[in-house]
């Protein structure tokens, strides 16, 4: 019990992700700003924001919905912690593991961009509205090609869930290298659905202000940066595990070292799509994604399906 | 050296009879004309579409006393400027749109109206320019008896 | 189920206008239907307080009227004085001008390009752009003092001299400068997602571009071959040689291209002027009475063409003043710009006239926070009234001038 208390709690639930989140939060901003040739915040920057909006006093708009502007911060933190349990860090075992977990993870991420579109919706408030309308038009984008890059190792291992993915690929090392188209797309995929540059639209500062964020401040906001930050660590951290599933064996200290490379890598790209590419408009992005990502996802799927017939 | 600005002169006087005086070739690619207010519109449409002068750089406005001027500065593509010098009683301060050829003479117009208190024939709606809806009526800031303090403390709406 | 409008208004703040202003949008969807612009929110009531001013501190008054413009329309201003005073202005002095002016069209174009790459969410362009932009107001602050509004005129030339040691260091400066801007060329014409956000955006046909009175880049990168530097020359441009740089995209992409297209101009005519710098002084005597008359001055600015004009009657305060400035003639072809585009095209088509609403407007609404009381103050009482309040706290300003006299005088 007292177990399960501090892996909900500490390691690796909420404590974990959190100060990991906003590590990754300082990594992305510093690697940002020493690419276009500046300073970049210090350390804590990220702590320090954190601790500052939740100081601030929440403004909930009059024609708000009350409960449901103050309730989705909270189910964006809690469905993106309770995806982490099933992702494995070192070793092929996750917290928990069961057939299907895959499946949960997947439906799991896709909570917390809901919650946006619902919390700015209920806002009220016309860039809130916009903002949250191309939310849910860029789900509709980004996910096909998603779930196919993420699924087409998951059934070249034969297995639904992540501890067996992880667990198949450290056997058959060879097999991952064939997944790396498969690991851009999903990269690219992953940009859409952090909302980073170049598919940061629902968010576009100089259109529609924050879009579905506009009328957050104080805690609530903060609790949504945090949920940002949080699925970050944990989009990477999937990413890690299906497409890089490597050293896995090497006992916990030397994974875990080997889990925060591997993550701290996958972040190191994001930055780097961030600084050299411009927004995109919301039609570009949806044409994109069609027109480019989507298929080349179907085609590695193809090829995972015609590897797995071969080995068979 | 000023063949071309003499020519465009020469045409204006010749067509129009208007006096050889009032227009005058201040130096190379400046024109300046005064011309009655019951010809201008002509002479506008004549001197945009005859003389090629197809740039309008803008229209303003004066408080000349008993009369508020309105000076139309149009230039050619190759660089000649033609001001054309208009003035109207005060007390009767009607002038016709050139917006049909100049969408753009649009905000220039209303600054005149705004700011000078004339009117302009044929202006299509639309907001005001520059001053705030909530401004009162009969206050002109670019006329000469209207000082700073003349505005007092009034109550003010503001701009939608 | 047929689409609502919605009625979304843009300004006058929002995060997209560097100066305030409201354009109201009618949206259905993504796409804008129609589109109203309402100007005025930084009037300042400029021509009617030049009439109340003497010339020397109306030129004063004028460089004020915008902080990235400030030389453009003082020059443009003096330009007219001096037409009417019938000043020859020496050589050296217009030199000394052209080159501060191209040198400002030289920072303007960097800060355009900037904020275009942000409305864009490229703030990569943002951020190399402003930081090459440092080397040329470093070169302005090494010249006049001042990184912008540099108040190198005077009634009659120019006040200060370009000193033998400044030189090569303005050459340096642009020779770095000529290089970044060759890899921002670069990187317009090969990014792809700059090409794609910026072209087909904002389009505006040649023939709309000469019927609407659109001005500068905004009208040449619709093919309209105009410059006023060539066509009504000015200050030391009839003996300077330059191109005109126009393109035939119509859209934002190509007001991109012409942009940095004038960059390089810039570069060439700064080498040419500080190659050439003629010798001998840079200013004539101006009287303080200018004598009856009138004059039209007309310049280019970095946004488009300034036009000035000014009537004197013989006392030392212009009898009129007025200023159009190129914004105002391009804020009237954005709507047109706009009509069925896309929101998210808003920002950028905007930032693509390169606005400047200080150049645009030029009186101020109170409100008193504590009964609600709508005011409307004039500047004597305005003064009056902050002289007031801070004595109530304690401040005497009057007592801290003396002060600060006999500091400074004391060391």
């Amino acid at each position: 019990m007292a177990e399960a208390l501090f892996n909900i709690f500490v390691f690796p639930g909420f404590l974990f992700v959190a100060a990991f989140g906003l590590t990754a939060e300082y990594i992305d901003r510093k690697l940002y700003a020493l690419m276009q040739n500046r300073i970049g915040p210090p350390w804590f920057q990220p702590l320090a924001d954190f601790i500052k909006l939740s100081a601030k006093e929440d403004v909930v708009p009059q024609h708000a919905d009350s409960l449901i502007f103050k309730l989705m911060p909270i189910i964006a933190i809690t469905s993106i912690l309770t995806s982490f349990f099933y992702i494995p860090m070192w070793g092929s075992n996750a917290l928990f593991t069961f057939k299907g977990d895959l499946v949960v993870v997947m439906y799991l991420l896709t909570v917390p961009t809901l919650t946006y579109f619902l919390g700015g919706w209920y806002s009220r408030s016309v860039y809130s509205m916009i903002g949250a309308a191309r939310c849910l038009t860029q789900l509709f984008a980004y996910e096909i090609p998603l779930f196919l890059s993420i699924l087409a190792p998951a059934m070249l291992a034969d297995t639904w869930s992540l501890s067996g993915i992880s667990e198949y690929f450290s056997t058959h090392p060879w097999t991952i290298l064939f997944n790396l188209p498969g690991f851009v797309i999903a990269i690219i995929a992953l940009l859409g659905k952090l909302e980073k540059v170049p598919f940061d639209i629902p968010e576009a500062e100089t259109e529609i202000v924050a879009g579905a964020f506009t009328e957050y401040s104080g805690r609530l906001l903060a609790m949504f940066r945090m949920a940002i930050d949080m699925e970050l660590v944990v989009g990477a951290s999937l990413l890690a595990a299906v497409f890089l599933p490597f050293g896995l064996h090497y006992g916990p200290a030397a994974g875990f070292a080997l889990y925060l490379v591997k993550v701290l890598f996958i972040i190191g790209l994001i930055s780097l799509a961030r600084t050299i590419v411009a927004r995109l408009r919301i039609d570009q992005m949806i044409s994109f994604c069609w027109k480019v990502i989507a298929p080349l996802a179907f085609l590695q799927f193809l090829a995972d399906l015609i590897l797995k017939g071969v080995i068979k | 050296m000023l063949v071309e600005e003499e020519k465009i002169r020469q045409q204006l006087v010749e067509r129009f009879g208007l006096p050889a005086e009032k227009i005058t070739v201040q130096r190379e690619r400046r024109i300046w004309a005064d011309i009655p207010a019951a010809n201008f519109g002509e002479v506008f449409d004549y001197a945009v579409d005859k003389l090629g002068f197809v740039i309008l750089a803008t229209i303003t406005g004066l408080d000349e006393g008993p009369t508020l001027g309105a000076i139309y500065h149009i230039a050619r593509e190759s660089g000649i400027m033609l001001n054309l010098h208009i003035s109207v009683p005060k007390d009767k301060p009607v002038i016709k749109t050139v917006s049909a050829r100049f969408p753009a003479a649009d905000a220039y117009e209303r600054e005149l109206v705004d700011l000078l208190g004339m009117q302009v024939e044929g202006l299509p709606p639309g907001n005001r320019y520059p001053l705030p809806d909530g401004w009162p009526a009969g206050q002109y800031p670019l006329r000469k008896d209207w000082k700073s303090d003349t505005i007092g403390k009034t109550e003010v709406t503001e701009n939608a | 189920m047929p689409e609502r409008d919605v009625k979304l208004t843009i300004g006058p703040q929002h995060p997209m206008l560097k100066e305030p202003e409201s354009f109201l949008l009618t949206l259905r969807g993504e796409k804008i239907t129609d589109m109203t612009v309402r100007l005025g929110y930084n009037h300042r009531g400029i021509e009617k307080a030049c009439e109340q001013r003497t010339y020397i501190q109306d030129m004063y008054l004028v460089e004020r009227v915008c902080g990235i413009c400030s030389h453009s329309h003082s020059t443009c201003f003096i330009q007219a004085v001096e037409e009417i005073a019938g000043l020859q202005v020496p050589k050296r002095g217009l030199y000394i001008r052209t080159l501060v002016a191209e040198l400002e069209r030289v920072h303007s174009h960097l800060l355009w390009l900037g904020v275009a790459g942000h409305e864009i969410g490229f703030d990569t362009l943002l951020m190399y752009s402003w930081r090459d932009r440092e080397l040329v107001m470093d070169i302005l602050a090494i010249i006049s003092g001042n990184r912008v509004n540099y108040g190198m005129n005077t009634i009659g030339g120019v006040k200060r001299d370009i000193t033998p040691d400044q030189i090569p260091q303005i050459l340096t400066a642009i020779d770095t400068l000529e290089e970044r801007t060759k890899y921002y060329i670069q990187v317009g014409t090969e990014e792809i997602t700059l090409r794609e956000r910026l072209s087909g955006v904002g389009k505006l046909s040649k023939e709309d571009a000469m019927r609407l009175g659109a001005a500068g880049p905004t009208m040449r990168a619709s093919g309209v071959n105009r410059d006023t530097r060539r066509d009504d020359p000015y200050g030391a441009y009839g003996e300077l040689t330059f191109d005109v740089i126009t393109d035939d995209h119509c859209d934002v992409y190509g007001r991109t291209l012409v942009r940095l297209g004038e960059l390089m101009q810039s570069y060439k005519l700064i080498r040419q002027i500080v190659r050439s710098l003629p010798a001998g002084p840079i200013a004539v005597k101006a009287p303080r009475k200018i004598p009856a008359g009138q004059a039209i001055s007309r310049y280019e600015a970095p946004r488009g063409e300034d036009v000035h004009y000014v009537k004197a009657n013989g006392s030392d305060k212009p009898e009129r003043v007025k200023l159009r400035a190129p914004t105002l003639a391009n804020v009237q072809v954005v709507a047109h710009m706009l009509k069925d585009g896309y929101l998210a095209d808003t920002p950028i088509v905007i930032a693509a006239i390169d606005p400047c609403f200080s150049c645009t407007d030029r009186a101020i609404a109170t409100t008193n926070l504590d009964d609600g009381r709508k005011d409307r103050m004039v500047w004597p009482a305005l003064r009056t009234y902050s002289i007031e309040w801070y004595s109530k706290q304690g401040i005497n300003f009057t007592e801290l001038n003396r002060k600060l006299r006999t500091m400074r005088e004391s060391n």
